[in-house]
C-alpha cells in the first residue's frame, strides 16, 4: 500500500459519559463529535464525509447508522457505516482522503451498554447450526484463545497477569477520574473465574464511551496550518477465517499480514527501535502478548522475561498500553478506535496525562470479532512520510 | 478529482428467486463470486481485498454475517471489510471498493455479498426496526408504508396518479422478462396491476418489489493493472453519496427540512457525481439508468433527482413513451429493483446492471448504443443515497 495522498489525523475526542443514564446515546455522539471537531480547530461545514463504525447487534438498532447520521453531521453529507469494526471506519476514512476526493473525513464510533445482555447479543453473531448452541461469545472465545496461548508457552499465565497490572496501574494515571479497576495481582489473579483461564480482575466490564477523530490531506493541513497532526505513514489491515475451528487460536496470521502491509508502507524494518509508544489490542492481557509477537516486538519466547523486565512499562524504551488500554476502560466495539486516536495523541503531544516524551512515530493496533478476527495495524508519525 | 481511474472488470450475479434453498447464505455469495472471477478472468488468489455487502444483519438473523462470509469470498489473511447503509449498501459496496484502489491501497479489489430476504420471514417486520425506538418506531412504519406516504405527498404536489404508478410496473416488468438473472419476469398490465390488492395505499402489490434472495459480486481494479493485464474495462467516472435526516418528521409538516414526494439528498449526489464525471446534462448525456426503486412511485422522484426529467414531469414523459428501452434514456432495462430485491446486493446489481449497458452486454436488455450509465442506491428510511456514473 503507498497512498498517492498523504493523510493526517488532526483532531480526536475520547468521551466517557459520566451522567449515562441522563445522556441518550444521539447527544453523546454530537458531543465526541464536536470535541473533535474543536480539538482539529475545523467546523462541521469543513467535513467531506463522515464514516462511522456503528453494530446493529450492540445498538438494538436494523441499521443503526441511521440514528448517528444527524448526530455527527452526516446530513447533507456523504457518510458511510463499516459495521464490520470500529478501526475499519478509520481505514476506510484515511483511503477515501488518499483517493483525493475528499479533503476531509469524520470517523466515529461508539460503544452502547444499553443491551441487555452483551453476551446474548454477541451470541446471534455465531453460525445457526453448529456454534449457537454453544455459549460463544467474544469473552469466551477471547478464554479459548488465552487457553491456546498458555498451552502453547508454558508459564504465560504469570506473564498475564502481570500486563494486567501494569495497564491497569497506567490507566489509573492516565484517566484518574473513570472508575477505578482493580490493581493488584492477588485480586487479578485469584478473582471469580469468568471463562477459564480469564477472571474478573483480568477483563474491565463494558463501558460506555464514544470516540471521534478528523482526518485530513496535508493540503488542507497547510491552507488551515493546522497544528500537530500526526501523519499516517502506513496502514494494514486483514481478517481470520469465522469459524475458530479453522483457526490455530495461539497464532495471529492476519496480524502478521496487517503489520506487514503497514511497515512496508511505513518503511519499517526494525519495529522494536521505530516507535516510541505503541496502543495495541488488550481486551485480554493475552491479547496484549499476541500483539507483540504479532506486531515484530517481541517474540513469544520471550514474553515472560520481557513481562518481568518491563521491557514495554511505562518509562521504558517503548511502552505499550500508556493510556491503560481496555484493561482499564473498555467501550466495547469502539476500543480498537480509541486505540488508534490514543496513539495519534501521543504523536500529536497531545495525550495528556500519560504523554510520553517526544513520540516522533506511534503504533497502534486493533483487533476486533470472535478471537481477534479482525486485525487492523497504523503506524503514524510526526512528520510526513518522505517516500 | 480522483488520482487515476477505476474500472470495473467483472461481473457477477447469482439466481434471484423467492426461495434460493439450495444455497446456504454463504454459498449465494460465493456463486456470485464465481461468477464475477470468470467473468474478470482472475482467480481469489488474485484479490487483494474485499469489500463485503451486508445491509441489516437481522435479515440473515446472523449477527455481523459477514464473519460467516470471509471463505465464501476467499479474504482469509486479506483486507476485508463490510459495509452497511442500508439498502445503497451495495452501491456504496463498489464506492469502497473504488476508494481501495483510488487511494493507491490496492490494484485489483472484490465487492460481494448476498442476501436471503425471501427467507427472512416478513421483512417489513424487521425493518420497522431501523426506526428510532422512542418516537417512530411504534407506528406502523416499514419501508412500504414509508413510500406509500411519498406517493399520497407526490399525488397532491405534482398530481401523480395509480395509472403512473402502474405504468412503471408494466415497463419493468416487461423489462424484466428479457433479464435472465430477474426475480419477477411475468408481463404484467395496467388491470393485472390495478387488480391487485392493496398493500399500503396507493401503492399495490404489484407496485411493489418482492422480496429475493440472491447473491452479486463486482471486481474493480487500476487502470494501470487493467492495461498490463489487458483485461477489457468499463470505468467508474463519477461516484457520491449524500445523507437526508434521519426522523421521517423532518420531511412532513411545517418547517420540513426536505419535501417527502422528493429525494432532495438523492439529487444532490448524482450532482456530486456527475459534477465528478463531467456531465453538464445528465438529461442528453446519460443512455442508460439503473435507479434503485422498490416500489413504482419512487422511480419518478429518482428519475427526476437523476436530471432525467425536469421535477413533476416524468410521470407526463413515461406517459409520453421516454424511458422505456430504445428511448432516449433507458431506466431500469433489467426491471429494476422493483423486479428483484435482495436487500444487501440490489444496489450493486443497478451497478453491475449500468456496467453490462455501456459495455453492451445486457443481451435482451440492452439499450442501444449505451455509452454513459448512471445508478443508484437508496437506504435506510429514504435517507441514504449513493450514485455512480459508468462509461464504456
Amino acid at each position: 500500500m503507498q497512498f498517492t495522498t498523504v493523510v493526517a489525523v488532526v483532531g480526536s475526542a475520547i468521551h466517557a459519559p459520566r451522567d449515562a443514564k441522563q445522556r441518550s446515546l444521539e447527544e453523546a455522539m454530537y458531543a465526541v463529535a464536536k470535541a473533535a471537531l474543536v480539538d482539529a480547530g475545523v467546523s462541521t461545514d469543513d467535513l467531506d464525509g463522515i464514516v462511522v463504525g456503528a453494530n446493529d447487534q450492540l445498538d438494538g438498532r436494523a441499521i443503526s447508522i441511521m440514528m448517528a447520521s444527524g448526530s455527527v453531521g452526516g446530513v447533507g453529507r456523504d457518510i458511510l457505516s463499516t459495521p464490520s469494526a470500529a478501526e475499519h471506519a478509520f481505514v476506510l476514512g484515511a483511503m477515501r482522503i488518499a483517493t483525493g476526493q475528499y479533503r476531509t473525513q469524520l470517523v466515529a464510533a461508539w460503544s452502547p451498554i444499553e443491551v441487555t445482555s452483551i453476551p446474548d447479543a454477541l451470541k446471534l453473531g455465531t453460525d445457526p447450526y453448529f456454534h449457537r448452541a454453544l455459549p460463544l461469545d467474544e469473552l469466551s472465545a477471547a478464554a479459548l484463545q488465552a487457553n491456546a496461548l498458555e498451552h502453547a508457552v508454558p508459564g504465560l499465565r504469570e506473564a498475564a497477569v502481570g500486563i494486567a497490572v501494569k495497564n491497569r496501574n497506567n490507566g489509573a494515571l492516565a484517566y484518574p477520574d473513570r472508575a477505578p479497576a482493580p490493581l493488584e495481582k492477588a485480586w487479578i489473579t485469584a478473582g471469580k473465574v469468568l471463562h477459564w483461564p480469564l477472571t474478573e480482575g483480568m477483563v474491565s466490564p463494558p463501558a460506555y464511551g464514544l470516540v471521534a477523530l478528523v482526518l485530513a490531506d496535508a493540503a488542507f493541513v497547510k491552507e488551515r496550518g493546522l497544528s500537530a497532526p500526526a501523519w499516517i505513514h502506513g496502514m494494514g489491515w486483514a481478517t481470520e477465517p469465522g469459524f475458530l475451528g479453522d483457526r490455530d487460536l495461539s497464532t495471529a496470521p492476519a496480524l502478521v499480514e496487517a503489520t506487514q502491509q503497514a511497515y512496508r508502507a511505513a518503511g519499517i524494518k526494525d519495529p522494536g527501535k521505530s516507535f516510541q509508544v505503541a496502543q495495541v489490542s488488550d481486551t485480554t492481557p493475552y491479547q496484549e502478548l499476541l500483539a507483540y509477537e504479532g506486531l515484530g516486538l517481541c517474540k513469544r519466547e520471550q514474553w515472560l522475561q520481557a513481562q518481568e523486565s518491563g521491557r514495554f512499562a511505562a518509562g521504558s524504551s517503548l511502552p505499550v498500553n500508556p493510556s491503560g488500554g481496555a484493561l482499564s476502560f473498555n467501550p466495547v466495539y469502539c476500543a480498537g478506535l480509541v486505540s488508534i486516536a490514543e496513539a495519534a495523541n501521543q504523536v500529536r503531544g497531545q495525550a495528556g496525562h500519560h504523554q510520553q516524551k517526544d513520540v516522533r512515530r506511534a503504533l497502534a493496533h486493533a483487533a476486533s470479532g470472535f478471537a481477534m478476527q479482525y486485525q487492523t495495524v497504523v503506524v503514524m508519525g510526526s512528520s510526513e512520510l518522505r517516500s | 478529482m480522483t488520482n487515476a481511474r477505476v474500472g470495473i472488470i467483472g461481473i457477477g450475479q447469482s439466481e434471484f428467486k423467492a426461495r434460493r434453498e439450495d444455497a446456504n447464505y454463504p454459498e449465494l455469495v460465493r456463486e456470485a463470486v464465481a461468477l464475477a472471477l470468470k467473468n474478470a478472468g482472475r482467480e481469489l488468489d488474485d484479490m487483494e481485498a474485499v469489500v463485503y455487502s451486508l445491509a441489516p444483519d437481522a435479515l440473515l438473523g446472523i449477527g455481523n454475517a459477514e464473519r460467516l462470509g470471509v471463505d465464501a469470498v476467499g479474504a482469509r489473511n486479506k483486507r476485508f471489510m463490510r459495509i452497511n447503509t442500508g439498502g445503497a449498501t451495495g452501491l456504496s459496496s463498489v464506492a469502497v471498493a473504488h476508494s481501495h484502489v483510488a487511494s493507491g491501497a490496492c490494484d485489483i479489489v472484490l465487492a460481494a455479498g448476498g442476501d436471503k430476504v425471501g427467507e427472512s420471514g416478513d421483512s417489513q417486520t424487521i425493518l420497522n426496526k431501523i426506526w428510532d425506538p422512542t418516537y417512530e418506531r411504534q407506528l406502523p412504519l416499514g419501508t412500504i408504508t414509508m413510500l406509500a406516504m411519498s406517493a399520497v405527498r407526490a399525488m397532491h404536489k405534482y398530481g401523480l396518479t395509480e395509472e403512473d404508478m402502474a405504468r412503471v410496473t408494466v415497463k419493468n416488468r416487461a423489462n424484466a422478462s428479457l433479464n435472465p438473472k430477474a426475480h419477477l419476469r411475468k408481463k404484467v398490465t395496467i388491470e393485472d396491476v390495478f387488480a391487485s390488492r392493496y398493500i399500503a395505499w396507493p401503492i399495490k402489490l404489484l407496485d411493489a418489489c418482492p422480496q429475493s434472495s440472491g447473491g452479486c459480486a463486482v471486481v474493480l481494479a487500476s487502470e494501470r493493472y487493467i492495461k498490463e493485464n489487458r483485461l477489457e474495462a468499463v470505468w467508474i467516472t463519477g461516484v457520491a453519496h449524500c445523507s437526508e435526516s434521519y426522523f421521517i418528521g423532518d420531511r412532513m409538516g411545517n418547517n420540513y427540512v426536505a419535501d417527502h414526494a422528493d429525494a432532495h439528498a438523492l439529487g444532490e449526489s448524482f450532482e456530486r457525481s456527475y459534477r465528478m464525471a463531467g456531465i453538464k446534462d445528465p438529461a442528453k448525456e446519460v443512455h442508460v439508468a439503473e435507479l434503485y426503486a422498490p416500489f413504482s412511485n419512487t422511480e419518478f422522484h429518482a428519475v427526476e433527482a437523476a436530471g432525467l426529467a425536469p421535477i413533476g414531469k416524468s410521470m407526463a414523459m413515461l406517459r409520453e413513451g421516454q424511458f422505456h428501452i430504445g428511448s432516449r434514456t433507458a431506466v431500469n432495462p433489467s426491471g429494476g429493483t422493483l423486479c428483484t430485491n435482495a436487500i444487501a446486493v440490489s444496489a450493486m446489481v443497478r451497478v453491475a446492471e449500468a456496467a453490462l449497458q455501456v459495455w453492451g452486454r445486457a443481451g435482451a436488455h440492452q439499450q442501444p448504443g449505451a455509452k454513459i450509465a448512471a445508478a443508484s442506491g437508496n437506504g435506510g428510511d429514504h435517507q441514504f443515497f449513493g450514485t455512480m456514473v459508468i462509461e464504456a
